[in-house]
């Protein structure tokens, strides 16, 4: 059995110790996740950012206009000390400016106009089964809508709409729940497949 | 029976449920969904020798439920002898992504630079992505082995999303969604997707709408898929667990519903 295998068996078992309760085997594999994962982020950003973005073709490449994004990463780093901190706010500008200016009009595309063209165009369907499911779509649009408007009072139509609005979030939350469950029944069966197969060769 | 000590005993029953059902060993084959079967229609009727963007978009701690819907996707797209190149937009599914290709490459006798390239993490994931639908090679000037990407075969001639059939979004969160908002809303390129199952609700709409054109999702997805595949993997062999599993879950919900509406008559 290769080292790795070893290791990653034992680590396994004293993360799962936890179902038994807070113990030191446990605090030292969750440690260690951390570590290691830091030390693996920290590597990759070095190698495939700092080096072949920034360091590399700014002193090999001579390509010289990179000072200016270089100066503002350092402009981060005057948050560190209470007279320099005022400077990370030109490249927190900087950043949120151009976020925003790219942000907005793609979400507001993928997320809003399409999503409501997606809706409209159900209802055209070709099929009952098609009408049917659009026509289900726009009342839960609307009556979840309703139920998010808060300038007015739920009472009435809208108290009504807003009823229907909460049945329509409590299948979304119980669906979303159900396949959360699956998935994290899903991780500690492959876990236990490694351990089962791999470790113990319990299986094959 | 105090709180901790019913909790226990819930993780401890579906600690033997779940090693009791695999112990057996017994691989269930999977009724194939509508969805996990329009996946593989897409992906098998993307013409021969499509060059296709496989992204890693997904942690290492969600490798049990990860690894077996990229190997599957891997080996559908490695068996169409698709080109493939392989990206990761977090850290910690570089070296995952990395491995993964390589070991079913080499299945399928899939050379490196020529078949597949892996050209590793970009941080900044909505940076990464628009960056390169203008230019591949300039967003990855190097690939993960340290490569000149302007002297790989496979990238000769791909300078865009234009030159790229599909996006393959292997992920755990939203990333897939910032595929759709920049890749495919900007540039046009068509995502699919091979998601955890707790994403599944999360992209619905996004198939609905057409901005995804095919999701399969979960151990169970890569159950069906390695179905229509006609093999074997970890996905049919881990049905019973997760089956059972669920069982367990729901006999608990009973339980605990009727022991709390049993409590609150009493007063």
């Amino acid at each position: 059995m290769d080292p790795g295998t070893i290791v990653a068996g034992i680590l396994t078992i004293a993360i799962l110790s936890f179902l038994y309760g807070d113990n030191p085997v446990y605090k030292m594999a969750e440690t260690l996740l951390v570590g290691v994962s830091m030390g693996y982020v920290l590597v990759i950003t070095w190698t495939n950012t700092l080096m072949a973005v920034l360091f590399k073709p700014l002193f090999l490449e001579s390509q010289f206009w990179l000072v200016i994004p270089f100066i503002f990463g350092l402009f981060m780093f005057g948050r560190f000390h209470k007279s320099t901190s005022f400077l990370s706010r030109y490249s927190m500008a900087v950043l949120i400016g151009s976020g925003a200016g790219v942000a907005i009009p793609a979400m507001l595309g993928a997320r809003t106009l399409r999503q409501m063209t997606a809706t409209v165009e159900m209802v055209q369907g070709d099929s009952f089964l098609t009408i049917f499911s659009g026509l289900v779509v726009v009342v839960g649009l609307f009556s979840t809508l309703s139920y998010f408007y808060f300038s007015r009072e739920h009472e009435g139509i809208m108290g009504r709409s807003a009823k229907v609005g909460t049945y329509f979030l409590m299948i979304f939350f119980g669906t979303t729940f159900g396949y959360t469950v699956m998935s994290r029944v899903s991780t500690f069966i492959g876990r236990m497949d490694f351990l089962l197969s791999d470790f113990l060769h319990l299986t094959n | 029976m105090n709180s901790t000590q019913s909790r226990h005993l819930a993780f401890a029953g579906l600690f033997i449920v779940v090693t009791v059902t695999m112990l057996l060993d017994i691989s269930i084959v999977a009724t194939v969904s509508n969805e996990t079967k329009r996946m593989f229609d897409y992906l098998d009727n993307l013409p021969d020798s499509s060059v296709i963007i496989v992204s890693f978009d997904h942690e290492a701690s969600s490798l049990p439920e990860m690894k077996p819907l990229g190997l599957v996707m891997l080996r559908h797209l490695f068996a169409k002898d698709h080109k493939l190149i392989g990206v990761a937009l977090l850290a910690e599914g570089t070296g995952v992504g990395y491995r993964l290709m390589q070991e079913t490459a080499k299945e399928y006798n899939k050379e490196y630079g020529r078949d597949y390239v892996f050209l590793g993490f970009k941080p900044q994931f909505i940076a990464a992505i628009l960056s390169m639908g203008e230019s591949i090679k300039g967003t990855f000037p190097e690939d993960y082995l340290g490569n000149a990407t302007s002297q790989i075969e496979l990238l000769s001639d791909v300078n865009n999303y234009d030159d790229v059939a599909a996006v393959v979004s292997l992920a755990d969160g939203s990333l897939t969604t910032h595929w759709i908002e920049y890749g495919n809303e900007k540039y046009g390129v068509q995502i699919s997707a091979a998601v955890a199952a707790a994403m599944l609700t999360t992209y619905d709409p996004y198939i609905s709408s057409g901005q995804l054109k095919a999701m399969v999702g979960g151990l169970r997805g890569a159950a069906e898929y390695e179905n229509l595949l006609g093999i074997g993997g970890s996905g049919a062999r881990s049905m019973l667990a997760q089956s059972s599993a669920h069982l367990y879950i729901i006999l608990l919900i009973i339980i605990g519903n009727f022991t709390y509406f049993r409590s609150r008559k009493k007063g």
